[in-house]
């Protein structure tokens, strides 16, 4: 056990002594010009620092980077067996599994914040928790799910999957990401830990002033979201690279797999905007610690400022969820229709438009934040536009199902829930691109029904479509069917039932981020929480089903979907170097019912014919 | 194939049929205010548009699902479609004149009236807000007042609104209309209050903050009470009496408040 825990160990322990040197050395400059030596909210922002570099350094930078750097000899290779999950390993397809079990860890606490939130919102008269409580518990829940919609299905089937998609051994960079993954242990930390600091009771959009007035809690979250962020640019820079330079023999970007266009387009998206998020929580930190007045009107800031930096990226970042989820159902309806991705030109084409129009739309955030006048109808008009290329991803999705022979798998029941849940949570963003409409809809519960019926009945319906998709080839072991089925059914009755009547609350006077609202809604938020509690459970049986199918499932075949993209011509789990021999691609990954076709094939040892 | 398009089409109407009667359902809270008006109107209209887009979408899927599915895996592949010709264009033609259309109207056309600040109003509100709580002022009669807004019914009302700290936001469900509530600005909303009544009779004559501001968030607000413009202006002068308890403040402005300060 001492081998297993001894990278996040030494990890820890290095971190110890970063944050030493780091507030340490803050101290020295405080002292030398005449303040105290600690000062929390300084201090600890220098301290974490230096914590995180000793973290990475003790996880694993030091064997990876470290020795060469100076001159040492290199290390030898880490564990082979299950091991390998906690150390610094830099095979993709380990990498994804840890980042799918970390962010459905968090999914699934956060989910019980959910619960928590549902549970008070029984009881306008006597709730259970004080508001403070409450809008710290809100603000968790929606931080954590904000990290699993930007990171699980890029980081987990991103990682597990374009490799093998496109016919590589690993990713370009391996190295960065092993780091991009153990970033991400310093943020689930830092988040927790801010509790013990007073949390922080902005949300998850820590609007200043008073994200710069409230708790220390907040010095936290704006270090764990730079952190973060910092993970995301990594891994965009990496798929980027991996896709653009690995691709397999034959394979042109006309051949490419639909969901390694969406990661592709994802990643440019998450490369060009994060960088802003941290940017507008620096300035934050630094209007709190350093005595910059960015956002302080009383000192020539602007508080709408952070708006607009702020939402700068967390719009894009909405396509950063979106377009992963997109991916993934188009890559499984081929499969489940026997049918070609119907327009897939087309359907790239809309992965295109949304990427070059996802930065100005941005403020349609702010319709009523008292910004100019002059800049309503243009985000209006953009905002409108932006439907059109959203749109391309249903005619596909339509033109595939639409006479093929459909084969009912969890993976497709998913993909089609998917479908029906993002058709509503489109639409009803047409409500809020509406400027008139907007201004009373704004702050609403209309909108929280809006974006989960987008993040979660979209993208959380798509995650758990690939995660039965891919789970026999992650594991090489099978499910149980009818669990799986359960999971479904309970998910999409409990997931409408909650959000539908949310519609509705918000048109009724139901603001958001409320810790009691007003008595003649209770019946309707009663009648939420129920299905809340339906949703919750929904869940308990998915967990009971990977408890099951890893313990006892049935083994695995490599191609259990007799699908035709290249992952399914290796074995369940593929071996360490994904493919024996480089695999060539010699047609559409999606030519079902095209006579003597065929996508791609690994050469036969020494023979120049192919396996068809 | 073209019997499932028959089908699919005839459905198709029947669904949108439905779906246009709920959407001519009253789903709306009284509406108490002209700007309130047109943004129902809005709404209205895009719903009556998303309908048919809805019940489209639905209507295929269903029917494709219901339609195609085989029991147990596929023994042979569906007919290889691929979607390069004209089904595509005709889709993107659609859908593009769809958004061009709603976003003119009800977008373009609607957003100068809703939006449109009364340079001339026939009462004018400044709204003070702070960590928790709301300060209304009449600058015309010098009158403060912290417990209600009272307002006069058929008037231009132009309400100037500012914080004193952190961002709010001025809310009034009943009226439809809400704008931010930022320290060092001041910020405008303009609107005629269209029917007598109060806060015991709809909670939705409330002033209510509408942006998370920290603790006493969701307890941040007020009643509001529309009456007419005799009532109004007898309850100004019996505001404005030293002996009726409440005292006339000084108009509540932006530099009075001062504008947030510093964080630390």
């Amino acid at each position: 056990m001492w081998g297993a825990f001894h990278s996040i160990g030494r990890g820890l322990l290095w971190a110890v002594l970063g944050f030493a040197v780091g507030a340490g050395g803050l101290a020295i400059v405080r002292l030398l010009t005449g303040h105290s030596a600690w000062s929390f909210e300084a201090s600890f922002s220098l301290g974490y620092l230096g914590a995180l570099a000793g973290w990475l350094m003790g996880v694993g930078m030091w064997e990876r980077w470290g020795r060469t750097w100076f001159g040492l000899p290199a290390a030898g290779e880490g564990p082979h067996d299950w091991r390998r999950y906690l150390t610094f390993t830099t095979d993709h397809k380990v990498i994804g599994i840890q980042y799918l079990v970390t962010f459905i860890a968090v999914f699934l606490l956060s989910g019980l914040l959910a619960m928590l939130i549902r549970v008070q919102m029984l009881d306008p008269v006597h709730p259970l928790l004080d508001p403070g409580t409450y809008n710290r518990v809100m603000s968790m829940h929606g931080i954590l799910m904000i990290a699993v919609a930007v990171a699980a299905i890029i980081g987990g089937f991103g990682n597990y999957v374009i490799p093998l998609l496109i016919g590589a051994e690993d990713m370009a960079f391996p190295r960065l990401n092993a780091l991009s993954y153990w970033l991400i242990p310093p943020v689930a930390i830092l988040l927790l830990l801010s509790q013990a600091f007073g949390g922080w009771d902005s949300g998850w959009t820590a609007y200043a002033p008073l994200s710069e007035r409230n708790a220390s809690g907040q010095v936290l979250f704006n270090l764990a979201i730079i952190t973060f962020g910092l993970s995301s640019i990594l891994g965009g820079l990496n798929f980027i690279a991996t896709i653009i330079h690995l691709r397999a023999r034959g394979m042109g970007w006309a051949r490419l797999p639909i969901f390694a266009w969406a990661i592709f387009i994802t990643s440019w998206i998450a490369l060009l905007y994060t960088q802003f998020f941290a940017a507008a929580l620096l300035m934050v930190q630094l209007d709190r610690i350093a005595g910059t007045s960015f956002f302080k009107s009383a000192a020539g800031g602007a508080p709408l400022l952070y708006q607009h930096i702020f939402w700068f990226y967390s719009h894009p970042a909405v396509y950063v969820m979106a377009l992963p989820a997109f991916g993934i159902v188009l890559e499984i309806l081929p499969h489940f229709a026997r049918k070609p991705l119907f327009a897939y030109r087309w359907a790239i084409a809309g992965f295109l438009g949304i990427l070059l129009m996802s930065g100005g739309v941005w403020a349609h955030h702010m319709f009523v934040a008292g910004m100019s006048e002059t800049l309503l109808a243009p985000f209006l008009v953009t905002t409108e536009i932006i439907s059109i290329p959203t749109g391309l991803v249903f005619l596909s999705a339509l033109g595939t199902i639409w006479m093929g022979r459909l084969w009912l798998r969890p993976p497709m029941l998913f993909a089609l829930g998917m479908i029906f849940n993002f058709l509503i949570g489109g639409i009803t963003g047409i409500f809020l691109a509406d400027v008139p409409t907007d201004i009373a809809l704004h702050d609403t519960y209309f909108v929280v029904a809006h974006f989960h019926y987008t993040i979660v009945g979209g993208e959380i319906f798509a995650l758990f479509a690939a995660l039965y998709y891919w789970f026999p080839k992650m594991t090489g072991r099978l499910y149980h069917e009818r669990l799986a089925q359960l999971h479904f059914w309970l998910m999409l009755i409990g997931f409408n039932g909650t959000f539908l009547p949310m519609f509705w609350l918000g048109l009724h006077g139901m603001n958001r981020r409320i810790a009691t609202y007003p008595v003649q809604l209770q019946g309707v938020n009663e009648v939420v929480s129920l299905m809340a509690f339906l949703l919750g459970l929904s869940f308990v049986f998915f967990v009971a089903n990977m408890g099951y199918a890893l313990l006892r499932g049935p083994k695995a075949a490599a191609n259990p979907w007799a699908a035709r993209t290249l992952e399914w011509q290796v074995a369940s789990p593929p071996p360490l170097e994904n493919f024996p021999r480089p695999p060539v691609v010699t047609g559409h990954p999606y030519d079902y019912g095209v006579p003597g076709s065929a996508h791609g094939v690994i050469p036969r040892e020494g023979a120049a014919g192919t396996l068809a | 194939m073209r019997r499932d398009l028959a089908v699919v089409g005839v459905a198709w109407l029947a669904a949108t049929a439905l779906g246009e009667l709920f959407a001519r359902a009253n789903l709306y809270p009284t509406i108490r205010s002209d700007k309130g008006h047109e943004i129902v109107e809005a709404f209205r209209t895009l719903l009556a548009f998303a309908v048919p887009v809805f019940t489209f979408v639905l209507v295929v899927l269903i029917y494709s699902v219901l339609r195609y599915r085989v029991r147990g895996q596929p023994d042979a592949d569906g007919p290889p479609l691929v979607g390069r010709g004209l089904v595509p264009v005709a889709w993107f033609v659609v859908t593009a004149a769809l958004a061009v259309t709603i976003m003119i109207d009800p977008g373009l056309v609607n957003l100068p009236t809703v939006v449109e600040a009364y340079t001339q109003p026939d009462l004018v509100v400044q709204v003070g807000s702070m960590q928790w709580a709301w300060t209304i002022t009449y600058p015309q009669y010098g009158v403060t007042t912290r417990s209600e807004l009272v307002l006069p019914v058929d008037r231009k009302v132009r309400f100037d609104i500012t914080s004193a700290d952190v961002v709010h936001s001025f809310w009034i469900p009943a009226f439809y209309m809400r704008i931010d509530a930022v320290p060092g600005m001041t910020t405008s909303v303009s609107l005629r209050p269209t029917r007598i009544g109060s806060y015991a009779e709809d909670p939705n004559l409330r002033l209510q903050c509408s942006q998370l501001c920290g603790l006493g968030h969701a307890l941040m607000t007020m009643p509001v009470r529309v009456v007419s413009q005799a009532d109004f202006d007898a309850w100004i002068h019996q505001q404005a009496r030293p002996a009726s308890g409440s005292s006339p403040a000084a108009p509540v402005s932006a530099s009075e408040h001062g504008t947030g300060g510093d964080a630390r």
